[in-house]
């Protein structure tokens, strides 16, 4: 063999070197040596090297190993600790600013994650989520529209394609169709009873796979037979032991539906858990929904296909569309295609942008995400520069050590240790803060958020965490205390140079770029929805209370009517097909019109209500008349809104015919405009008729102001006589409608609360700047009062420093938040201006919170006596 | 009080310092503990258990002659102390008055 590589393993010997003894190296290196070359002479040279790495792990023993044994090391270490917890302990506040300042970072960086963390954790139990898609539809329209829909209704051109999946796409395993029977806007909790026993429970429908595909747990009965056919039905635990006293007592007895149907318990299964974007007490076969034996809730059908493992959607696609495009139905003029999306992203991604699924609660979960790591950001940037004030202090400190003989890295190790211990303090606060205000937050976001104190991971990314903040916030004081040059230190105070001054005043201008970005946002977010719940609907929201009709309360309604009337407490009862607030239903083909053009298409939102709609709402009425009991021909009479007028183009409308479905009348009056559901959407055409005698829609009923509980009691009277077969179940107008912006109001509030936060974190990262100027400033200012200055002029030029820093972050960030916050409103059709006293309002609020923090120093400064600071030179 | 008690690894390799005289350091006693016994061992476990006889004062060590196959290093050579050779007679005699004790044995 060449003599080429024949000496022993050069890592294997370095490793040995660093953590064996110095005194041992000798006889050990030597007698390893003498051992490979011994057993390269009997072998391989390969085995040798294997053998060398091996003496030198035996040679980890507690005799060999220096540095924990080390006594030097140790003693440092423990040096470094008592000298960092004395230093900590020797100036409190600036301790307690600092420690505490992080925490609240660290907590609300903790919170918004955890937030975050359960929102993403949506839709994601199912064992085979990976395969699972749902269906959506991109339609053109003809002028070229991309719309885009997760509807998939079964009775266009696409029907017959999604429900042979199965056999027509090999990589389509299998389908479901969901649908709920709760949604508006038809959707209401429907009545079960068994003997005495009455209960109102939402429910959905959904095919005979869905246990099969998704994984709800089932607790009695068989997961195959859950909802078979049409008469089965499938219970949640909570609704079985509503009616029974076990889950398993459930199984096989029936369940009467709405006074009509009977359903046959085939299945009992453990409640929707709360990552569940799907929501139902209890699950029928969705052929009842199809064969119209239950009503539909809305035109909303989910389908959902459980894909091969390892098919490619994007194929799958395809194919589904090349299957599709013989058989679209070429004279509606829209262009349909399918597309997949993942079912676990179906909370999170639930808008469409052109046709393809985006947005939805998304932007919120990365909206949150930035403003975390904004937070985390600005509370180290506080430590850093809290710390870098600080130094005036330790200058003397470290320049005797330095004298004394002591190396920079020992130095930086003193401090990283020193800042390592108070994050880990900080650490400590925030996770304290974090489990004790956990449940306060549950409370506020409407979520059900553990800490996970069990999962590895959390801890496992807490330390990872600990060491990013602390090496983060404690790497530039740390090199920074430790380049001071002892000569000019002991000889004077920390004069810092204008490079690092620079790098300090820039962290505060990014810091509070940061904050007065998240404080605008608060504005902006807290105004637009203070103005959705205060501005005026076009109708009185207040005092209305709305009741489903079911049972006898059609068939009896003008008896109903009558005897409410009379009861203390109601003002007034009337009717309408679709709540108030929000009315989803729209159509456009059945409503035709005099002097209604060839093609032109007007999106109506179709409403049928009792005489007296437009008094009990106080809407306006602008032209015209409203409908009147009186007057025989009303009942084929229709009212339409401005809206409407305007879309179908017509003047003088009062007379003119109009129709709905095979219903035709004249235009007897024109109503003002108001808004018949979200904020977020236009108002739209609206066409009014008279029907007392539907089978469904809601009582309205107005209570006397300040009179709500004799006009509930009342109506509890009222109704227990009419329909006792029910029970009474009503709903405050109102709070139903700030339930339509759940989603903004949460967001509103968390914003409020983490701007405030980051202001407060960044007003505690000037206070420290503050200080440390009024350090470095004491001469400057002793000067400037011997030789006249008054009070006001010092306050003033200490303030000016900040202002100007501040002032300058304004201006960096105006305009990106101008931009950003635009974005935002875009997406409300009726939504404030962005004026520009909002963003004054930030400013003065933010310069005004600078002064109050930098007023306590500039004070003092003002108040020492010059003959004090200037006597020592 | 330090131990004093020895086990039986410890009693070997005491023993091999002995026999190995002038050659006894940690390389050539685990070379001449697998020949003798046929079990393997690491320099690191011998080189530990020397450290420890050394601290119980069995052993005594100083550094000797270097060789170009151990680039020029020197190695530890230990040699035996005199509570070293009490303490290993100690052991031997406690074995023989075992021995002699057991009947299977005593009579030949």
């Amino acid at each position: 063999m060449v003599k080429k590589n024949n000496t022993p393993p050069k890592l294997a010997e370095r490793l040995l070197l660093w953590f064996l003894k110095e005194q041992l190296a000798e006889e050990v290196l030597g007698d390893l040596n003498e051992k490979f070359y011994s057993e390269a002479a009997n072998g391989s040279l390969r085995r040798a090297k294997l053998n060398y790495w091996h003496q030198v792990i035996h040679y980890l023993r507690p005799f060999a190993i220096k540095s924990i044994s080390s006594k030097t090391q140790n003693t440092m270490l423990i040096h470094h600790l008592k000298i960092g917890l004395r230093s900590i302990r020797s100036s409190k506040s600036y301790s307690i600013i600092n420690i505490s300042g992080l925490a609240l970072g660290l907590a609300s960086f903790l919170f918004i994650m955890l937030w975050v963390n359960d929102e993403l954790q949506m839709d994601n139990f199912h064992s085979k989520s990976q395969q699972l898609y749902n269906v959506y539809q991109t339609i053109e329209e003809q002028s070229g529209n991309l719309n885009g829909s997760p509807n998939t209704p079964l009775s266009n051109a696409g029907a017959l394609l999604l429900d042979s999946a199965e056999s027509e796409i090999p990589e389509v395993k299998m389908v479901n169709h969901y649908a709920t029977g709760y949604e508006f806007p038809w959707g209401f909790p429907k009545t079960f009873r068994r003997g005495k026993k009455l209960f109102k429970l939402s429910g959905s429908r959904a095919s005979p796979n869905f246990f099969k595909m998704f994984d709800y747990t089932v607790i009695a009965g068989s997961k195959q037979a859950a909802i078979k056919d049409i008469s089965s039905i499938a219970i949640s635990r909570k609704m079985a032991l509503l009616f029974f006293d076990s889950p398993e007592e459930a199984i096989g007895k029936s369940l009467n539906y709405e006074n009509n149907l009977d359903f046959q318990v085939q299945a009992v299964f453990e409640d929707a858990p709360q990552h569940s974007s799907l929501e139902f007490d209890y699950l029928i076969n969705i052929e009842n929904q199809i064969l119209h034996k239950v009503e539909w809730a809305s035109h909303k059908i989910i389908t959902t296909y459980l894909l091969e493992e390892g098919a490619k959607p994007n194929q799958v696609s395809q194919k589904l569309n090349a299957y599709l495009a013989n058989r679209q139905d070429e004279s509606s003029g829209k262009n349909i295609r399918i597309g997949l999306q993942p079912f676990k992203d179906q909370y999170l991604v639930s808008g469409f942008d052109n046709g393809k699924p985006a947005n939805g609660k998304m932007a919120y979960v990365k909206l949150f995400i930035a403003v975390a790591i904004f937070i985390l950001i600005v509370a180290c940037i506080n430590f850093m520069n809290l710390s870098t004030a600080r130094s005036v202090k330790k200058g003397k400190e470290v320049a005797v050590r330095k004298v004394v003989g002591s190396s920079k890295g020992l130095l930086v190790q003193q401090f990283l240790s020193e800042f390592l211990l108070m994050t880990l303090m900080a650490f400590f606060l925030a996770i304290l803060i974090v489990f004790s205000l956990l449940p306060a937050f549950n409370q506020f976001t409407g979520k059900q958020i553990e800490l996970p104190i069990t999962e590895l991971w959390f801890w496992g990314s807490l330390l990872i965490l600990a060491f990013i903040t602390s090496f983060a916030a404690g790497a530039y004081p740390s090199l920074f205390l430790s380049a001071l040059i002892p000569a000019k230190t002991l000889k004077g105070a920390v004069r810092f140079s204008n490079r690092s001054r620079f790098f300090q005043k820039g962290l505060v201008v990014f810091q509070f770029c940061l904050s007065i970005l998240l404080l605008i946002a608060t504005v902006v977010f807290t105004w637009q929805t203070n103005y959705i719940s205060n501005s005026h609907l076009g109708y009185n929201k207040e005092n209305l209370i709305y009741l489903r009709i079911e049972g006898n309360l059609n068939s009896k309604y003008n008896l109903l009517r009558k005897r409410l009337t009379n009861m203390p407490g109601i003002a007034m009862v009337d009717r309408s097909s679709e709540a108030p607030h929000a009315m989803n239903f729209e159509v456009s083909d059945p409503i035709n019109w005099e002097g209604k053009e060839d093609g032109q298409i007007v999106n109506f939102k179709p409403v049928s209500v009792g005489f007296d709609f437009t008094k009990i709402m106080g809407l306006q009425v602008v032209e015209g008349r409203t409908f009147n009991r009186n007057i025989a021909s009303d009942s084929n009479a229709f009212m339409v809104n401005e809206m409407a007028l305007n879309e179908m183009g017509i003047k003088d409308p009062i007379g003119k015919w109009i129709s709905a479905w095979e219903k035709k009348g004249r235009i007897i009056g024109v109503i003002k405009d108001f808004h018949t559901h979200s904020f977020r959407q236009k108002i739209k055409p609206l066409v009014i008729d008279v029907k007392e005698d539907l089978y469904f829609g809601e009582i309205i009923v107005r209570t006397e102001v300040g009179k709500t509980k004799e006009a509930l009691a009342s109506m509890e009277q009222i109704f227990e006589e009419i329909n006792p077969d029910y029970p009474f179940n009503y709903q405050f107008l109102d709070t139903e409608y700030m339930k339509l912006y759940k989603s903004e109001e949460t967001v509103s509030k968390l914003c409020n609360l983490f701007a405030g936060l980051a202001i407060i974190i960044s007003c505690l990262g000037l206070l420290g700047l503050s200080m440390f100027s009024a350090q470095q400033r004491t001469k400057e200012m002793g000067i400037r009062k011997v030789l006249g200055a008054n009070m006001t002029h010092i306050i003033t030029k200490f303030s000016q420093e900040f202002i100007v820093l501040v002032a300058l972050a304004f201006l960096i960030t105006t305009p990106l938040a101008w931009l950003l916050m635009n974005h935002w409103l875009q997406g409300f059709a009726y939504r404030i201006d962005l004026s520009w006293w909002i963003f004054a309002l930030a400013g003065l609020v933010i310069v005004s919170i600078t002064l109050l923090t930098v007023s306590f120093q500039s004070y003092k400064v003002a108040m020492v006596n010059p003959a004090r600071t200037l006597r020592s030179e | 009080m330090k131990e004093t008690r020895l086990g039986e690894f410890e009693e070997v390799i005491l023993l091999l310092v002995g026999i190995l005289e002038e050659d006894a350091y940690a390389f050539k006693i685990s070379d001449e503990f697998e020949a003798q016994t046929g079990r393997s061992v690491s320099i690191g476990a011998v080189h530990s258990t020397l450290n420890r006889l050394s601290e119980k004062g069995f052993l005594n060590s100083e550094m000797g002659a270097s060789s170009p196959e151990r680039g020029g290093r020197r190695k530890r050579i230990y040699t035996i102390t005199a509570l070293g050779h009490r303490v290993l007679t100690e052991a031997k005699d406690f074995r023989v008055s075992l021995w002699n004790q057991f009947p299977g044995l005593a009579n030949g």
